[in-house]
């Protein structure tokens, strides 16, 4: 009857559900639904325990060691590991590149993002849009370490891509080799980073635009508002939850950048592209030194922890709804 | 009272961790027996470095034909190339993980396995004078002797040598030269005739350690180097390393292209230089040089020479030095299989599948006694390995005669000799440093 008469009015829709709706079971107990409920999430959470919290507690423990991968002899010392990270020169240019990358990645993928997905957003040509999203996302969708050999090749200082057009052009003076000297290795793989990384900010951010009701944007071309402070005034206000969402995504990835530099320099020259990953990695898998590697995986948690904590506070203080 | 509460909670910390790993530093499992008689089934592992062609069909191949004389028995190889091996086999070895038989390289490398219980003693099996030991050259078993006892298993011997473009030096109307000097000045007539005089890429830092090995042999004494290996004994205050370091960076200078860019460039891109024809010479291995005349390249068997590095003139180290080693395998001492293992190992080195590995395509020459010969090898594989044979003293490879953080001080040194972000004297005191600290 419901199937094939349907009632249009609310009081009809109301009194069909009625008629084949089960009596109401007598409410659960609370403490029955808090079980039930544990029950749920119980998957979920052995699940994270196992692979992601006691790892975390294991590597903290590992930190404090001195541990011969050879004999399986582990020594306990204490804090003698973060007393070598405070003395180690190369932890702290790590830390240094770290920055440098999270940086220009905050320029680049967060506020330069923005900007470019307002510009393509404003578009009216819908196809002409379309293939600036598709344009710019395409670096995105490439594997991490295929853009770092691609990269790798374009930058060779004898038969790359970047000297020969800069030779092309008469702009010679200015081929280097890029990644193989201390002054510009660092800053090529930043460089490749951003071509990889920009077009799915981008894409992300656009999305986050088309949220924004139509309406406010009409009304300000009424009150003849212009594009650039529309921008402002609409368009950032409005995206600031993806924005403090990118924020975080963007610094964190920063403090555990691995793929591109062991691809293009392992580290290399003379350490000066060594990152915090990667110093962890040589610490573990080249000097043999699990303990002092497990120190440095600590304060990469550390300071990732701390950033998105400081981060998604904000962003609760700040919630914009409409 | 806040310092008391932090340590008390880091021991805590560091005790459950213990305790969740399961005091990882024990294994129960028996000692391998090597002399027992095999048992023809179950699942062989094996960790090689042949990854890749030429050299990946090599042990596939070893494994189809050993699974057919014994169908009981699967082959699980595991293939790396020469820098994943490093990584996988210490993944392995941390997660408590080894195969039954894994790759080595000889030194400090092998030294590791064997002073943690994880080489099985195979003095029994393979020792100068046993039946299967007396197949090997003794210097190649020897590389991997420690207190009178024999742990690995030599599959190859390896040298190093200057690769040289024939017909580029006869065009250019030069000789193979006799002393560093000499090799210095002939790059300029080579430059002036198009060629890059040395190609050499080192973006992986090894190969300029490989340059700076065989030059502190020839310009530290012996005895000096072979102490300063240890961070136990070494002063690392002779003044040859200084003259090596400086002989090095003027060969970077004055016959690479690349000059202070060049650890922008991959090892293999400075090897098809030469194969290409368009490098008049590269420093490599001996198990590189079939790669480099192989068929489709531009340089042939016939136009390709081999020298030693030469000599700079008032060396005081050992002018017959050459920097090479065996590279073998070392059965895990914690295998159940162990005796499989041998078995199979003996299968691997018989003479056949010995002179199958010196032959081209794969050109890796092998420590049995009859395998390496004009007919069956190249010859510049001949050549190589019959001066590594004569030669009064093999030193080994520079990354793995001493100890990883020492290497690894190397290592960034060469780099930045070559950058020209250090002096000589500064990247010695840097590896000094290292040593110091790894004592």
């Amino acid at each position: 009857m419901l199937l094939t008469q349907p009632s249009k009015t609310e009081e009809g829709v109301t009194a069909a559900l009625t008629a084949v709706t089960p009596p109401p079971r007598a409410p659960r107990r609370p403490g029955a639904r808090r079980l039930l409920g544990l029950a749920w999430i119980l998957p979920a959470v052995v699940v994270l325990a196992v692979f992601v919290y006691l790892p975390l507690v294991q590597n903290l423990g590992f930190s404090t060691l001195e541990w011969d991968i050879y004999s399986g002899s582990q020594e306990f010392i204490g804090l003698d590991n973060y007393t070598k990270l405070v003395g180690d020169p190369i932890f702290w240019s790590s830390l240094w590149n770290n920055v440098l990358y999270a940086v220009i990645s905050l320029a680049f993928q967060v506020f330069g993002a923005i900007v470019l997905a307002a510009i393509i957003e404003g578009i009216r040509n819908d196809r002409l849009r379309r293939s600036l999203r598709a344009v710019y996302f395409i670096p995105s969708a490439i594997s991490l370490t295929v853009a770092g050999l691609l990269f790798y090749f374009i930058y060779e200082p004898n038969l790359g891509l970047l000297n020969y057009v800069l030779d092309a052009i008469g702009l010679d003076a200015l081929a280097q080799p890029w990644l193989g000297q201390e002054s510009t290795a660092m800053v090529s793989i930043i460089v490749m980073s951003q071509w990889q990384g920009f077009g799915y900010s981008t894409l992300l951010f656009a999305v986050a635009i088309q949220r924004i009701p139509s309406e406010l944007y009409e009304a300000a071309s009424i009150d003849g508002i212009g594009p650039v402070r529309r921008f402002f005034t609409i368009t950032l206000p409005l995206v600031r939850e993806m924005t403090g969402l990118m924020i975080i995504v963007t610094i964190s990835g920063a403090f555990q950048v691995f793929n591109e530099v062991m691809v293009m320099t392992s580290g290399g020259p003379n350490n000066s592209t060594q990152v915090l990953g990667t110093w962890l990695y040589r610490n573990g898998f080249v000097r043999n030194d699990f303990g002092y590697a497990a120190a440095i995986a600590t304060v990469i948690f550390v300071i990732t922890l701390t950033i998105a904590l400081v981060q998604l506070w904000i962003n609760r203080r700040r919630r914009v709804e409409w | 009272m806040h310092a008391q509460r932090f340590t008390a909670l880091t021991a805590l910390a560091a005790a459950s961790a213990l305790v969740l790993s399961g005091c990882a530093g024990g294994n129960a499992a028996p000692a391998a027996d090597i002399t027992a008689e095999p048992e023809y089934s179950g699942t062989l592992s094996i960790l090689t470095k042949f990854a890749g062609e030429p050299l990946g069909p090599y042990f596939e191949n070893l494994a189809a034909e050993y699974e057919e004389l014994h169908p009981e028995v699967t082959i699980e190889l595991i293939q790396e190339t020469d820098q994943s091996v490093k990584d996988k086999t210490k993944t392995l070895t941390a997660s408590g993980a080894l195969p039954d038989i894994y790759f080595t390289w000889a030194g400090n490398w092998a030294q590791n396995f064997i002073d943690g219980g994880l080489a099985a003693d195979l003095t029994e099996v393979i020792e100068p004078g046993t039946e299967w030991g007396d197949t090997f050259g003794e210097a190649s078993l020897s590389a991997f002797q420690v207190d009178g006892k024999y742990f690995g298993i030599p599959l190859y011997n390896n040298g190093k040598f200057m690769g040289y473009n024939t017909k580029i030096f006869d065009e250019v109307g030069i000789e193979v030269p006799t002393t560093f000097e000499e090799l210095i000045e002939s790059c300029a007539p080579i430059r002036a005739a198009g060629y890059e005089p040395i190609a050499f890429g080192n973006k992986d830092g090894w190969p300029a350690l490989h340059y700076l090995q065989q030059l502190f042999a020839y310009n530290v004494p012996s005895d000096v180097l072979h102490a300063d290996f240890s961070p136990a004994t070494a002063t690392l205050d002779d003044p040859g390393y200084v003259t090596s370091l400086e002989q090095f960076k003027t060969l970077v200078d004055e016959c690479t292209d690349t000059g202070t860019g060049t650890n922008g460039v991959l090892y293999s891109t400075a090897q098809e230089a030469l194969a290409g024809g368009r490098a008049a010479m590269y420093y490599q291995e001996i198990l590189e040089f079939d790669t480099v005349t192989a068929e489709g390249n531009v340089v042939t068997p016939e136009m390709f020479g081999i020298f030693p590095l030469p000599v700079p003139e008032g060396a005081k180290g050992n002018p017959g030095a050459i920097e090479g080693s065996p590279e073998g395998y070392l059965i895990n001492a914690k295998s159940p299989q162990a005796a499989l293992a041998v078995d199979f190992m003996k299968f691997a080195t018989s003479l056949e599948n010995a002179t199958v590995l010196s032959s081209p395509p794969y050109g890796q020459p092998s420590t049995i006694v009859g395998a390496v010969t004009p007919e069956t090898s190249s010859a510049a594989v001949f050549d190589g390995i019959t001066q590594v044979n004569e030669a009064s003293e093999l030193i080994i490879w520079l990354d793995t005669v001493t100890v990883p953080e020492v290497a690894d001080a190397w290592l960034a040194g060469g780099e930045a000799l070559i950058s020209g972000g250090s002096t000589p004297e500064q990247v010695l005191e840097s590896v000094r440093n290292a040593s110091h600290s790894a004592e």
